[in-house]
């Protein structure tokens, strides 16, 4: 029973993680037509801006990670007001090197703007933990699972409930007409970015704890939420995110029962093998496209 | 039939390789230091493994983001060849090739088949895949500690840090024509075809799938050539070389150097790497930064996106374009007057 729980557990821990960043991707994804590659290094540079206020200002975590989500909303307005906006004419592909060559830019910046020492980032609550069905979870675990699930829920009723969730469904869909009935399509796009560097940075202070803050330290983190995209479909919002739970509980469960080590590179493949049979993921709709 | 031979492109080929072989022994003469050749090595191997990048970017519109993968791949598999099987130059070269090959075929029948964007992703993971291997599978790689190996023997002689140079120039004389008759054969009309309308493309005939395929191979197989000679050049190998970044560095060698420019990837490879080695990092006050070479790429791949999309190609045609119409206006004056 121990050794079925207690993982489980665990990888709903790291799901909240993959879904928070996928739920980014997803989001620039729907309302750009860009795949954001840079999602993980842009939350990795916001996180790290958090472990900067709270090692070297003395911050209290809630305060550290208020001055995250100004940094990350401030980096996804910026990226999107200076470079996604005005690139109406390259392709498709010219966008997302983009966002690899922003990559770049956040791995080279952080550094210098946060030292080179890594950096530690606490629970953001220190101690105690639940008992449940002879399986103990930290307190910190149920607060990063709730947190995860609560965001998810948020945004999928801010979705599809709302009239800015149908601006941005709209935007999504078709951004010509969405503009055509006075949707401001840019505006939308706008806070999508900055709402997708939320969502990173959220991820990278969840994920922090249980590593040092380098400039590397979201990459895989980056690497499994563009899977659960593609596991989940790019079609709809919560396909990602049942992706990056599935993600993670199979990733941990290949571990215990079948090797620590290649356990992540059996899951891989796997996945690489489902699309075989469905190429447009769990929840996918066929794509089309348009001569 | 003078005009002919010399304008023949692969004259050109062989003449720019004679150059640069030329270079360590010219080089010597007029005091160049050896940092700066071995800079100039890797910088030529950039241009191997980016002119690989630049036709499955180039012509296919595909990301490949698994090329640190392979060139790791392939100098782990020179080093094992060479050293640990003892089974010469020639077989190491042989299986850095061959075997990238293999996993990239099937890597690229899985993901080519769905859409696009998915090589990648599926690259993306492979090479983290691979990354973790390197780091795992003492046997093969030593982990972390890095793998040693030593300068080739090639026909019985050894080679030291000049002759590897200009082994590395002769195989990107070899890559450089390859890939210009690929680009000038039938394959190339294919690919062309396929760049400016996949659908009207598949319409004539052209199997889409195959042509990525290949393209997506001819960049594995050059990057494994790249992870060879790497090898063979700095005579180490270790796990943190095949990052993320290298994979990201050879992109904006491709797209800072221009889209389906021979001579312009190899250009590229001297700005983003050469550069920043030879004098980005002698600079004063930043100069000593770490993240600069970072920081001058990627802001170099978005300015080159943004405003010059055809890269340094683009550039000098822009020139050229001047040059002639200035000509064409003196021209005119001097009929008018």
């Amino acid at each position: 029973m121990d050794l079925f729980v207690q993982p489980l557990l665990r990888s709903l821990e790291t799901g909240s993680v993959y879904a928070l960043a996928a739920l980014g991707i997803i989001i620039v994804w729907r309302t750009s037509l860009v795949m954001h590659f840079a999602q993980g290094s842009m939350g990795m540079f916001s996180g790290t801006a958090v472990a900067f206020a709270l090692n070297r200002y003395g911050l209290p975590l809630w305060q550290a990670v208020l001055v995250g989500v100004v940094v990350a909303v401030f980096l996804g307005f910026a990226v999107d007001f200076v470079i996604i906006r005005r690139l109406k004419r390259a392709t498709s592909v010219g966008k997302e090197i983009i966002t690899l060559g922003l990559i770049m830019v956040f791995l080279g910046l952080a550094p210098i703007i946060f030292g080179t020492d890594p950096m530690l980032l606490p629970k953001a609550i220190p101690s105690g933990d639940f008992n449940v069905g002879g399986a103990t979870i930290t307190y910190n675990g149920v607060a990063n699972i709730l947190v995860g699930v609560a965001i998810a829920a948020g945004l999928y009723v801010v979705l599809q409930k709302t009239k800015i969730g149908l601006a941005v469904r709209a935007t999504a869909s078709n951004d010509q007409t969405a503009r055509l009935m006075g949707i401001p399509t840019r505006t939308v796009t706008l806070f999508s970015w900055a709402t997708a560097g939320v969502l990173g940075m959220l991820a990278a202070v969840m994920i922090a704890p249980t590593t040092t803050v380098t400039p590397t330290f979201m990459n895989s983190v980056q690497v499994t939420a563009l899977f659960a995209c593609v596991l989940g479909g790019f079609q709809t919002f919560y396909g990602p995110v049942l992706a990056a739970y599935i993600i993670a509980v199979s990733s941990n469960f290949l571990k215990l029962y079948v090797s620590t080590v290649w356990g992540d590179q059996i899951m891989f493949g796997l996945i690489l093998l489902f699309l075989l049979l469905r190429p447009n993921g769990l929840i996918g709709k066929t794509y089309m496209k348009k001569v | 039939m003078a005009l002919r031979i010399v304008k023949n492109p692969h004259l050109h080929f062989i003449l720019f390789g004679v150059i640069l072989a030329l270079l360590p022994t010219v080089g010597r003469g007029m005091g160049m230091k050896t940092s700066t050749l071995q800079t100039l090595g890797f910088m030529l191997i950039y241009a191997i493994v980016a002119l690989g990048l630049n036709l499955l970017l180039g012509y296919s519109g595909l990301i490949s983001l698994g090329t640190a993968g392979f060139m790791g791949l392939g100098a782990y598999l020179a080093a094992y060849f060479q050293d640990d099987l003892k089974l010469g130059f020639w077989l190491a070269v042989l299986a850095a090739l061959v075997i990238p090959i293999l996993i990239g075929l099937v890597v690229g029948v899985i993901s080519l088949r769905i859409r696009s964007i998915y090589l990648a992703i599926a690259t993306l993971c492979i090479s983290e895949i691979l990354l973790k291997t390197f780091e795992q599978l003492e046997w093969f790689t030593r982990g972390t500690a890095g793998k040693q190996s030593r300068y080739p023997t090639i026909f019985g002689a050894q080679l030291d840090r000049n002759a590897v140079f200009i082994v590395i120039v002769i195989a990107l004389v070899i890559v450089m024509m390859l890939t210009y008759n690929m680009v000038h054969g039938q394959m190339g009309r294919a690919l062309h075809a396929m760049r400016s309308s996949e659908v009207a493309a598949q319409a004539m005939g052209v199997n889409i799938l195959k042509y990525k395929l290949f393209a997506f191979s001819v960049a594995t197989m050059y990057a494994g050539l790249g992870g060879a000679l790497y090898l063979f050049f700095l005579r180490s190998s270790y796990p943190t070389t095949w990052s993320l970044f290298m994979s990201l560095t050879m992109i904006a060698v491709v797209v800072v150097g221009g889209l389906r420019s021979i001579y312009g990837t190899v250009l590229g490879a001297f700005v983003i790497y050469a550069v920043p080695e030879l004098f980005l990092k002698k600079l004063p006050v930043i100069g000593g930064i770490a993240g600069l070479p970072y920081i001058f790429s990627g802001v170099l791949i978005i300015l080159v996106i943004m405003f010059f999309p055809n890269g340094l190609k683009g550039l000098a045609d822009i020139a050229r374009n001047l040059v002639v119409r200035l000509r064409a206006r003196t021209a005119a004056k001097e009929v008018a007057a």
